[in-house]
């Protein structure tokens, strides 16, 4: 009875606490399934959480979008840009972090704390900068040039770098004396032991390209080319501005975000198997 | 160790492919012009230049062609013109881009922008306010293709509920004075307990500048001297602080509220809002029935004249391209009475052309024909100045600034502010 | 001390190649050509007519009354965003770190925000946070408190955008901390589960121990992300009320794309790259991180 009651206790905390998280996101899609001027005429009630009272309205301004917008193909971009920088941003970055955890080379502290010194550096402000690189390089206007500057990343280093300290030595000497190389060791052994690690790093750096704006449009002129996140902003800053309208494409950009990230959340727990279900 | 490798191969191939393949804006082809517009292509904006590109290319078939492409920016211009700049820096500039009123001075004074007066054959038609916001040093740099226009916009039945007789609300010919508005405010604000106008003192942006500086220009004042080079002993002048008193008399006395309630005007909460013609385009489709109508702005007492803000997107034509006489056929092509009409119609925007003006006239509803009217006969152009993000941006902290209780002594203020802007100036 | 021979430093150094690479395109140059723009007087619509300026810039913005004023404020912000985000996102990480029913809204919801548009954000709190008629207040008045003006008060501005943004940003840690926590065997707490400790020295003795590295990772991430706080004043407050939530990247932003002084933000980009070096090298001094590995 008594262990009854503490359940009872701790998911009515765990809810209020959720609630506090969620309720944007319960708004956001409410306020995407009515009338934009109900959106205001309901802040501050309740109704202002639940969708339009007459469900003939719920779709319509999904279709309004529509019609205003080549949704599908801002969407296919996005997610190309999303999955490969995900794929590169795993495989680069730990690489990297196997390099910094298991070998001793020359140089190795030198370069570790320069990159902690570049971590410091507020991308935000060297943008023209980069785009100057980018246009060194030739790859204006091309698709490479949203993808490559996004993958590799020194903080998914430095935490690739740590789980992989974690994983005793003894483990990786083994193999070795098997005859395994380098490669072997890290494609085999090391990354299937990271699996938090690899969903934590896919995750963030999903998230990452797929909220992207500002370089896409700085280094893209083709308009077929160009992610969401430019479709967003200009739904957002082309006056008049239909806060429904907004609200519904915000849903459809963040539904992929928390698809992955349960996904991944899962492959988490998975990976794991019977070790590490933490405490208990 | 193999699969490794070829992985290290492939990513500097790449690499090297990616750095062989060139870029450049524009084409080499002499009569071929691109353009950058700062909108969408699904916009009715983007939709109605793309219209004028297609009709430019059909007529000058033969002779010249012309491309657009589209970038949207962010909120104010964000984003495009980080890509103009960035273009800049590597000399990718199209041939003819758009770019926002106040940018004029800066792009003209850093040689980025060419004079065009040879190449526009409309000039009489345009709106002064049109001319005076494309002039730089005595030159004309670039055409606004739209206006823009701000006045108050009030909820009829809840000023008839609160005892206001309409027809003695002012109109263009005969505005009202700051005293007799805020007796309306008065008026307003003992029926419904509310602030009676919401004139978006929440807004820290250009809204700031653009919509409170015409309040200046009524009472004769200014914020930087005639050449450009000093706003102390101009920005700190008596014209200035009654301006300001009117401003910081409107919040105190709870006329209007530097936190307003998102869309109080339009769900009815709020009996007034000082905003601009987009909101027409609001009211229409999504707040249908709310009857409203427009008033003008109100005049300083002192002076009477009618004063309101202006300014758009102009066209522009990039001083480094090779191609004048196509850029410049195209930008007289894109602000001939057709296509500005054509531009105004789609987007609901103020025309920039009086042949424009009674083109739209009878095809807009009342409420925009006020805006039209206010717009043609009263309109300001903002100050033409290089360093106009640093002028507008001390201009609005100004206006924050006024409606903190610690804000007391104006005077004292405007000093501080005036001397900030003779820094930014130097 | 392994023996250091060529084929292992070949072989590491191929590994960190493509990292390397891109990390030096895309950071180290632009990061080298500002520090060279700091000492020039580039103004960005004249990339052309660059002059070295010397020191110029150096003098200059320490006798910027705002650029102080935006260090102080981000002082602020870091002393008192740091351990409220860290506090609630291990605090949420040990919730949900446990095989129960429904867990996984749970996780949903905490990391929400993480996803969620700021513009979303910025317009619920900014409605929840309305001085006048914001349901924050109204609940404060209910329980006998004076309704507060939050971001429109200098004084009050700073501290609604450190909760804010602890709010928005604690579901990232968790799911760093969640992941650190994973790695910790459960062996360990099976071990001393038979020793007879309790759950409180379960946490002291073997959670936050094996936690450190993470704990480390997550503190020096933490720290350099709130020196470069940035949207939040951006799209809350613009920098005021009074400039009390101005912050250097802000500015820098401002100063750099605003008003197009390319030199003069370098100049800033680079002393505040430099001011944060140093608060860095301090917290992992004082966090004595074992690098000898």
């Amino acid at each position: 009875m008594k262990r009854k009651s503490k359940k009872v206790i701790e998911y009515t905390f765990l809810i209020l606490l959720a609630c506090i998280f969620i309720f944007p996101m319960i708004w956001m899609i409410a306020s995407s399934m009515k009338p934009e001027s109900s959106i205001y005429v309901d802040m501050g009630s309740i109704q202002s959480l639940l969708p339009s009272l007459d469900p003939s309205e719920w779709f319509q301004t999904y279709q309004e979008l529509f019609s205003r917008f080549n949704v599908f193909q801002y969407i296919f971009n996005s997610l190309t840009y999303a999955i490969v920088v995900t794929l590169g941003s795993i495989v680069v970055n730990a690489m990297a972090g196997y390099a910094f955890s298991k070998f001793n080379f020359i140089g190795k502290k030198v370069l570790f704390g320069l990159l902690i010194a570049l971590l410091i550096v507020p991308g935000e402000t060297l943008i023209i900068t980069q785009f100057t690189v980018a246009h060194d390089l030739g790859i204006l206007n091309t698709r490479l040039a949203v993808i490559l500057p996004m993958i590799a990343n020194i903080f998914f280093i430095y935490l690739f770098r740590n789980f992989f300290n974690a994983i005793p030595d003894e483990i990786i000497e083994s193999v070795k004396l098997d005859g395994a190389n380098y490669w072997t060791i890290f494609w085999k052994i090391l990354l299937p032991m990271s699996k938090p690690a690899i969903a934590t790093v896919g995750t963030l750096s999903f998230i990452l390209s797929w909220n992207d704006y500002l370089w896409p449009l700085m280094v893209l002129t083709d308009t077929e080319k160009f992610p969401l996140q430019v479709a967003i902003t200009n739904i957002n800053s082309t006056p008049p501005v239909f806060t429904n309208q907004v609200m519904a494409i915000l849903t459809i950009s963040t539904i992929p975000l928390i698809i992955v990230y349960i996904v991944a959340q899962k492959y988490l727990l998975q990976g794991l198997g019977g070790s590490g279900t933490g405490i208990k | 160790m193999k699969k490794f490798m070829i992985l290290i191969v492939c990513s500097f191939l790449v690499m090297i492919i990616a750095a062989c393949s060139g870029d450049k804006a524009s084409s080499d082809n002499k009569n071929e012009v691109s353009i950058w517009v700062h909108t969408s292509k699904e916009t009715t904006e983007g939709k109605a230049m793309q219209k004028i590109i297609d009709r430019f290319n059909q007529e000058y078939q033969g002779k010249y062609s012309a491309t657009i492409e589209f970038i949207p920016r962010s909120g104010s211009g964000g984003g495009y013109e980080d890509k103009i700049n960035a273009a800049l820096t590597t000399d990718t500039l199209p041939d003819v881009f758009t770019l926002d009123g106040p940018n004029t001075a800066a792009y003209a004074e850093s040689g980025m922008i060419a004079p065009i007066d040879d190449y526009i054959s409309n000039k009489d038609d345009l709106l002064p306010s049109i001319m005076q916001q494309g002039t730089y040093d005595g030159k004309l740099y670039a055409v606004g293709y739209s206006e823009s226009g701000v006045g108050i916009f009030y909820n009829k039945q809840m000023l008839k509920d609160a005892g206001i007789d309409l027809s003695t609300l002012p109109t263009v010919d005969d505005p009202w004075d700051w005293n007799q508005f805020m007796e309306l405010c008065e008026t307003v604000v003992n029926t419904y307990d509310v602030p009676a106008i919401d004139m978006g003192l929440n807004d820290k942006s250009e809204w700031l500048m653009y919509a409170f500086s015409p309040f200046l220009w009524s009472q004769g004042g200014s914020i930087v001297n005639e050449d450009g080079t000093k706003a102390t002993g101009i920005f700190n002048d008596e014209d200035s602080v009654k301006t300001m008193s009117f401003i910081q008399d409107m919040v105190e006395k709870g006329y209007t509220t530097k936190t307003p309630v998102e869309k109080a005007f339009q769900t009815g909460k709020y009996p007034m809002k000082f905003t601009g013609s987009w909101t027409i385009a609001e009211m229409e489709s999504s707040y249908p029935d709310v009857e409203y109508g427009i008033m003008p702005y109100p005049t300083s007492p002192d002076t009477n004249k009618l004063v309101s803000p202006s300014g758009s997107w102009q066209y522009a034509m990039s001083a480094t391209t090779e191609k004048k006489e196509a850029a410049g056929a195209l930008i007289d092509f894109m602000t001939s009475t057709e296509s500005l009409t054509e531009i105004s119609l789609a987007n609901s925007v103020l025309p920039a052309a009086h042949s424009v003006v009674e083109e739209v006239k009878d095809k807009v509803s009342p409420q925009m024909n006020v805006l039209i009217e206010q717009n043609s006969k009263t309109a300001h152009a903002r100050p033409a100045l290089p360093k106009y993000p640093q002028v507008s941006r001390v201009f609005q902290q100004t206006i924050s600034d006024l409606t903190y209780e610690k804000n007391n002594n104006i005077q004292k203020l405007l000093d501080q502010k005036a001397a900030l802007i003779d820094k930014a100036l130097k | 001390m392994k023996n250091i021979n060529a084929r292992e430093n070949i072989a590491a150094y191929s590994f960190l190649l493509p990292a390397l690479i891109l990390l030096g395109l895309f950071l180290l140059v632009p990061a080298l050509i500002a520090i060279y723009y700091a000492f020039t007087d580039y103004y960005l619509l004249t990339p052309d007519n660059r002059q070295f300026v010397g020191l110029d810039n150096f003098i200059a913005i320490f006798k910027d009354p705002i650029f102080i004023q935006s260090l102080k404020n981000v002082g602020l912000f870091v002393v008192c965003v740091i351990p409220v985000q860290i506090g609630s996102a291990l605090g949420l990480a040990l919730l949900i770190n446990k095989q129960r029913r429904g867990n996984m809204f749970f996780k949903v919801a905490f990391f929400a925000p993480v996803v969620l548009s700021l513009v979303v954000i910025s317009v619920l709190w900014l409605y929840l946070l309305n001085p006048s008629e914001g349901l924050i207040n109204v609940i404060l008045e209910r329980v006998g408190i004076n309704p507060q003006p939050f971001l429109t008060s200098p004084d009050q501005a700073m501290y609604t955008i450190v909760f804010v943004s602890a709010w928005q940003g604690a579901g990232y840690q968790m799911l760093i901390f969640l992941a650190g926590l994973q790695n910790i065997p459960s062996s360990v707490y099976e071990a001393s589960k038979i020793d007879g400790a309790n759950k409180w020295q379960n946490f002291i003795h073997i959670t936050l121990p094996l936690l450190k590295p993470t704990s480390i990772l997550i503190m020096i991430t933490t720290l350099i992300a709130a020196f470069k706080l940035i949207i939040q004043p951006m799209v809350m407050t613009q920098g005021g009320p009074m400039n009390s939530t101005i912050t250097p990247v802000y500015y820098i932003y401002q100063t750099g794309f605003t008003d197009r002084l390319i030199g003069y933000a370098s100049t800033m980009t680079v002393v505040f790259g430099i001011l944060i070096g140093i608060v860095t090298i301090i917290q992992s001094k004082v966090s004595r991180e074992d690098d000898s590995k």
